[in-house]
């Protein structure tokens, strides 16, 4: 049957072409989507476990939106007093309180994320770095800049300072990557936040009691406090919502793919009742012609389906790398995202067909000659 | 195989609009056969070729095939009997002209499962004298030789009975007697039935039976 359906095709190419290039942008839209979703939802999983905080210290707003500050690396312009550090590791159960100020800053004359924190910081992410000195830079930040280890870096924004690079981080392949990391009074200096803090990030020394540490540091003025899980949940809430808003919007765009292909598919079925005569008086049976049209379909269906996934899968490539909560995120693919635009375009190309193969089955053979 | 038509009659349209095109005729057609339906145009030749190749029914009247009548058949038993034993050449030849000749003889053999249909279709084709014309498409072989084409695609299955419809109305007369002896000799050699409408009377005087239709009725 398939060099029926291939002759049939090279007769009709610019149809074929419509076809297929219409399903291979829903499949390419879905494939792109389901990717870049995934992408997203892994960087801010990455991000904020990556942060190696059990409790998350911010000043009073949205908790959602300064965390979110915090791993951008941008000033929220809401701040804890610094002066409220000793108080909070003072608290029992805490064993780590790192003060991190952030804020974007000229480095060299470019904008870039400032993070300003204490040596703490060595002991909650997992740097090869003894002592925080100078700058410590992120890989991204080096490449973009040109820097090295023993370059002088100026940082400034209200103030200006000179730091030489002490070190150069390997890559994490997260926000780090993207920081130029100093001491915390530097920081402040620069970015003109004296004693304000962006963030404070607590360590416990008992895991399980986490709840009981996190309530009772909540209840101090200025501050709030929330477990990075939380956090990530609820931004995973939020980032869902968007996510199904989107593939709503894309199942609509295929649903429409499906009418347009079966509007198609008709008007070829009216185009095509001399073959179909022909093939009935030749001895095919209604099922044969039926059979005929779904395979066609299917056919076309499925290499638009390969299609839409090499291109939705190249357009991922080209797309900003940064997207989604203003993360940086590298689209993830499996195999299950394969399967499922193949299996939608498999399910397009079937709902497509259904009719139009049912009005060719149904084509009087005798009707069809007599009026060719 | 046998087709009978015994007393058949068939009508298009309904109430005022309804005209009959074919009335009470009774005719058979077997294997060796050769027989000339002649009438002019809209006197029934058609429609009656059309029943006896059960591409359609009759209003009234039975048609049997092999004694069976085949108004109790579905569409699948109908679509079988012209699949295996019946051959159909049209006055326009009607190749699909996406595919190649060999691909267009093939296509009947594809239907019915035939194995080594490659060899075979090309096998016909060369019996029609058309074997280098193999990977021709319709639009670069003559009328002629799509006619032959088509002569090939109806023997593709062996069939017990050949019908054609004008199978020389679109050819200039050398081509269409070519044509024409091409028919003959299948009928003598290989005792094939032959049933051909025409409204040409030197075609039809060809025939071993001829039968005269007018205003729908065997004269």
């Amino acid at each position: 049957m398939s060099w029926i359906i291939l002759a049939n095709a090279k007769k009709r190419k610019a149809r074929v072409a419509m076809t297929v290039g219409g399903i291979a942008i829903g499949v390419a839209t879905l494939f792109a989507l389901l990717s870049l979703s995934a992408g997203i939802e892994n960087a801010l999983d990455r991000e904020i476990s990556g942060m190696g905080a059990h409790i998350l210290l911010l000043p009073e707003g949205c908790p959602y939106e300064l965390t979110l500050s915090l791993m951008q690396g941008s000033d929220a312009f809401e701040h804890i007093p610094a002066e409220l550090l000793p108080d909070i590791r003072a608290v029992a159960n805490v064993d780590l309180a790192v003060p991190v100020v952030v804020g974007k800053a000229k480095v060299n004359g470019q904008l870039n994320s400032l993070y300003g924190t204490t040596q703490e910081i060595l002991q909650v992410r997992q740097w090869e770095v003894d002592v925080l000195e100078g700058a410590v830079i992120g890989s991204d930040v080096a490449e973009k800049l040109g820097l090295a280890v023993g370059d002088s870096v100026t940082i400034s924004l209200y103030n200006s300072v000179e730091l030489e690079i002490t070190h150069v981080l390997e890559p994490t392949y997260g926000r780090d990557d993207t920081f130029v990391f100093v001491a915390l009074d530097v920081a402040q200096q620069v970015l003109g936040l004296t004693d304000r803090l962006s963030a404070v990030l607590i360590r416990t020394e008992i895991v399980t009691e986490s709840t009981r540490t996190q309530y009772t540091l909540g209840r101090m003025s200025d501050v709030q406090a929330v477990p990075p899980s939380d956090i990530f949940e609820r931004l995973m809430e939020l980032f869902a919502s968007i996510r199904q808003t989107l593939i709503l919007i894309t199942g609509i765009a295929i649903v429409a793919g499906v009418m347009t292909t079966m509007n198609t598919m008709t008007m070829a079925v009216f185009e095509r009742k001399k073959e179909i005569g022909i093939l009935r008086a030749l001895g095919s049976t209604k099922l044969n012609v039926f059979r005929l049209f779904v395979t066609e379909s299917l056919l076309l269906s499925l290499i638009g389906g390969f299609v839409g996934l090499i291109a939705g899968y190249v357009a991922t490539l080209f797309l900003p790398k940064t997207s989604g909560f203003g993360l940086e995120a590298t689209p993830q693919f499996s195999p299950i995202y394969v399967v499922i635009c193949l299996v939608v375009a498999v399910i397009v190309g079937v709902a497509s067909s259904l009719y139009p193969a049912m009005s060719a089955a149904r084509t009087q053979p005798i009707k069809t000659l007599r009026e060719l | 195989m046998k087709i009978d038509l015994v007393n058949v009659s068939k009508a298009y349209g309904q109430g005022d609009a309804q005209f009959w095109a074919l009335k009470d005729a009774t005719v058979s057609a077997t294997a060796g056969d050769f027989i000339s339906i002649v009438g002019p145009s809209g006197s029934g030749k058609s429609t009656m070729l059309h029943i006896f190749g059960c591409l359609d029914k009759p209003t009234a009247g039975e048609v049997r095939v092999d004694d069976r009548p085949i108004t109790s058949l579905s569409d699948r038993q109908m679509s079988r009997i012209r699949r295996d034993h019946i051959g159909f050449v049209f006055q326009q030849y009607f190749l699909n002209a996406s595919m190649t000749a060999l691909q267009n003889v093939l296509l009947p053999m594809q239907l019915a499962g035939v194995k080594e249909g490659r060899t075979k279709a090309a096998a016909a084709l060369e019996t029609v004298g058309l074997g280098s014309k193999l990977r021709s498409y319709p639009a670069q072989l003559s009328g002629g030789e799509q006619q032959r084409v088509a002569i090939a695609r109806a023997l593709a299955n062996a069939p017990s009975i050949v019908l054609a419809d004008e199978p020389t109305g679109s050819l200039d007369t050398k081509t269409g007697q070519n044509v024409l002896d091409m028919l003959m000799a299948l009928n003598g050699e290989k005792n094939l039935g032959v049933v051909i409408v025409t409204h040409d009377e030197t075609v039809a005087e060809k025939a071993k039976t001829m039968i005269h239709v007018l205003d729908g009725r065997i004269s």
